[in-house]
């Protein structure tokens, strides 16, 4: 091939390439000239949550922002590796604009510099006073904001009607602890031959979250204020080993007396639905175990009882609330965008539909009670007795320290469950070494 | 002049600069940094601040930590449970795959396919079968009349319950490669054998397991190192419990740095096990005393 013949190939390849560049440009004028910007996330899974949330908001902010062309780029995690993710992007410094942050996990990423203070910005944003208080609450570390507690849980009693009713079983009989444990040696009998459980009993890591509510309910806390900290004044005591503790440890050693065995699998949600309990003391998120389709007719076939069993009647129960938080990274080159982001994402048009589709319970009045909540009432089972438990709840902890205590707190009720201590012994223990993580003791 | 005889003397030295560059990237430094981590109180909370200096303080608590001393008693449980069960067994297939049987090609490709499942999905897989509500081993040992096993929760029975899944695991790597070794042997040797009227179990033992001795060491070495460092088995099958009888030191290290942001303490834990590692190749070595 000669010379001329190469410069001419070159030559028409340059012209097409300049009229398909100008005809571009011509027709997308706009886009040509629109800032990129990418916003990046580390969320916990499922994805779907995340998809249908995102998919709004992106929307939304592309709208308010019509100079600007934004992405959103999210990586969704299982649950441990969402806090191993977020602990080294931490340690790298790694950009990124939105983080969900577990809320007993807030006090430590505050405490370590990764999470911003959002206090200013969700004061100019007016909506605070929408969020129930404990879950407002919740967000905060050393009275500042550093997360937004965008949905909730609540654990609650739930059950099969039909074997309750073949047991002889009424409902209300599992509202106290003495019902409780008699209704689940009946059940067994009765059940066994199915291989059914009478009533379920988490063994699992999250054994202390269902041993909470007891304790609450009877006045106690797990963790209180008091002076004399070595080095910080007033800080954080290990009160679980009180008296309230002990007899809430007590009842779950006579369940375990009564015949029933502690699993240390937990399918959350997903054994109840197998029909392998009849009762089970279980989060919300226990709905998504049954396809949407049948929620319609869900009522129809299982209960729910809006409540922990009490010691006696009259008193009132209690409940845990769970649930994520959404944090802006110190990190993050896009604070601006991020926080608008975040504030599109809990509008509660754009929340509502993603609440609807997951069955999970809402932070802001407007949603629980206000016009939305006709609509999640008609569409998500027990929608109504859920929300009325959300007043009945309380929070952990989110102190740095927070994870090594529920360990402690995790190890007491096992010994308890393999009889290896009596619950005062087990608690008082478990205190000790808590007070040594709070740095009460060296 | 000058030049070209410098640069024939140095020419080794470059040669070996990208390995020694990767080597001093990927394994001194990240060695010496965790050497550093023990050494400083690092944790979540002040991982972006000043570290204190806090010299040996680290692996004193360690030390003082019960839960760490059970972790020691179960690694070691786990280690020579898994070591002793993956390498009798890997042996014994071995073996019978060398036995010229036709389907042996086919056989060894069915057993080299849990070594290519991830190490997660095969846990997960075990937590439903040992599981005592609704797994299936309880259910057949239910229904030929046997009591049901609290596989997972009891504290006695549970570490074996890890090892066993490690053996389905961990045992096709041992069988691939005692194979490869087997099949390195010269088949002469064995014939002449055959016509000196050595029987089969004395060649396998006078023949065979001498000259497997080189991949036998270096086998155990491997499957006793993986078996130290490894926790995904007990992560997601028990979580380490009941009662930290299926937590292993590897376990404890993950649990102390990634779920307590407790940096140093699992830094700490990380150079005990390299510790271990060594020493129980060099104790291999010098056993087998291999050339």
């Amino acid at each position: 091939m000669n010379v001329k013949k190469i410069i001419l190939i070159c030559s028409i390849i340059l012209v097409i390439s300049l009229i398909l560049l100008i005809g571009y440009g011509f027709k997308n004028p706009i886009t040509a000239q629109k800032k990129q910007v990418t916003l990046t996330a580390i969320l916990s899974e499922p994805k779907e949550r995340w998809d249908i949330l995102f998919n709004t908001a992106q929307q939304k902010l592309n709208e308010k922002h019509p100079n600007m062309d934004i992405k959103i780029d999210y990586t969704v995690l299982p649950y441990d590796a969402t806090r191993t993710q977020l602990l080294t992007a931490m340690a790298g410094r790694t950009p990124i604009d939105l983080v969900s942050v577990d809320q007993t996990w807030l006090g430590e990423f505050a405490q370590g510099g990764f999470l911003s203070d959002l206090t200013d910005r969700a004061k100019s944003w007016g909506k605070e006073k929408d969020w129930y208080q404990t879950n407002l609450e919740g967000g905060k570390y050393n009275g500042k904001l550093y997360g937004i507690w965008a949905w909730t849980d609540i654990r609650a009693i739930w059950y099969w009607k039909d074997l309750l009713s073949k047991a002889g079983i009424s409902p209300d009989s599992l509202k106290t602890w003495n019902g409780y444990i008699a209704n689940a040696k009946q059940l067994n009998n009765v059940l066994k031959d199915q291989g059914i459980q009478g009533v379920h009993l988490v063994g699992a890591s999250q054994s202390p979250d269902m041993w909470y509510p007891y304790l609450w309910m009877l006045g106690g806390e797990i963790l209180k204020q008091k002076t004399g900290h070595p080095t910080k004044g007033t800080y954080w005591f290990p009160a679980f080993n009180s008296t309230a503790g002990i007899k809430a440890l007590e009842f779950l050693k006579q369940q375990v007396n009564a015949g029933i065995r502690p699993q240390i699998n937990h399918f959350w949600g997903e054994e109840f639905a197998d029909r392998k309990f009849a009762v089970m003391l279980e989060g919300s998120w226990l709905l998504s175990a049954f396809p949407h389709e049948q929620w319609t007719n869900l009522a129809q076939k299982i209960g729910l009882l809006p409540m922990f069993p009490v010691p006696e009647i009259g008193r009132k129960s209690a409940t845990m609330l769970g649930g994520w938080t959404l944090g802006i990274p110190e990190t993050s080159q896009n604070k601006d965008l991020a926080w608008e982001l975040l504030t599109t994402m809990v509008e509660p048009q754009v929340l509502t539909p993603m609440l609807q589709k997951e069955g999970y319970l809402p932070t802001q009045k407007p949603i629980g009670e206000g016009p939305y909540a006709a609509y999640l009432n008609s569409s998500i089972p027990y929608y109504k007795e859920m929300i009325s438990m959300i007043s009945i709840g309380h929070i952990r902890p989110n102190i740095p320290e927070y994870p090594q205590i529920a360990e402690n707190i995790r190890e007491a009720i096992d010994e308890v469950y393999y009889g290896i201590k009596d619950p005062k012994q087990a608690l008082d223990e478990a205190a000790a070494k808590s007070s040594k993580v709070l740095g009460w003791v060296n | 002049m000058l030049f070209k005889s410098i640069f024939r003397k140095a020419e080794p030295y470059l040669f070996l600069t990208p390995a020694f560059v990767i080597l001093l990237l990927f394994l001194i430094f990240p060695l010496f940094w965790n050497v550093y981590i023990s050494l400083h109180d690092v944790s979540l909370v002040n991982l972006l601040q000043g570290w204190t200096y806090v010299g040996w303080q680290n692996f004193l608590d360690l030390f003082e930590d019960s839960n760490f001393q059970t972790s020691l008693k179960v690694t070691l449980e786990f280690v020579a449970g898994s070591v002793a069960l993956q390498f009798g067994i890997g042996l014994l297939i071995s073996t019978l795959l060398n036995q010229k049987v036709r389907v042996s090609g086919v056989l060894l490709a069915i057993f080299i396919i849990p070594w290519t499942i991830s190490a997660v999905i095969a846990a997960f897989s075990f937590k439903f079968m040992f599981d005592e509500s609704f797994g299936i081993l309880d259910y057949l040992f239910e229904k030929i009349g046997l009591p049901s096993v609290n596989w997972l929760s009891d504290p006695n029975i549970v570490i074996w319950s890890v090892v066993i899944a490690n053996i389905w695991y961990g045992t096709p790597f041992t069988i691939l490669f005692l194979t490869a070794g087997t099949l390195s042997i010269n088949p002469t040797i064995y014939e002449a054998a055959v016509i000196d009227g050595t029987s089969k179990f004395k060649s396998f033992l006078h023949i065979t397991l001498p000259l497997l001795k080189p991949f036998i060491v270096i086998n155990l070495i491997l499957i006793t190192m993986w078996s130290v460092n490894f926790f995904d088995l007990q992560l997601v099958m028990t979580g380490g419990g009941p009662m930290f009888a299926s937590t292993t030191a590897s376990l404890y290290m993950y649990r102390q740095a990634f779920e307590f942001g407790l940096l140093s303490k699992g830094a700490s834990v990380g150079l005990i096990l390299v510790v271990i590692n060594l020493v129980v190749a060099f104790i291999y070595v010098k056993l087998l005393r291999v050339r």
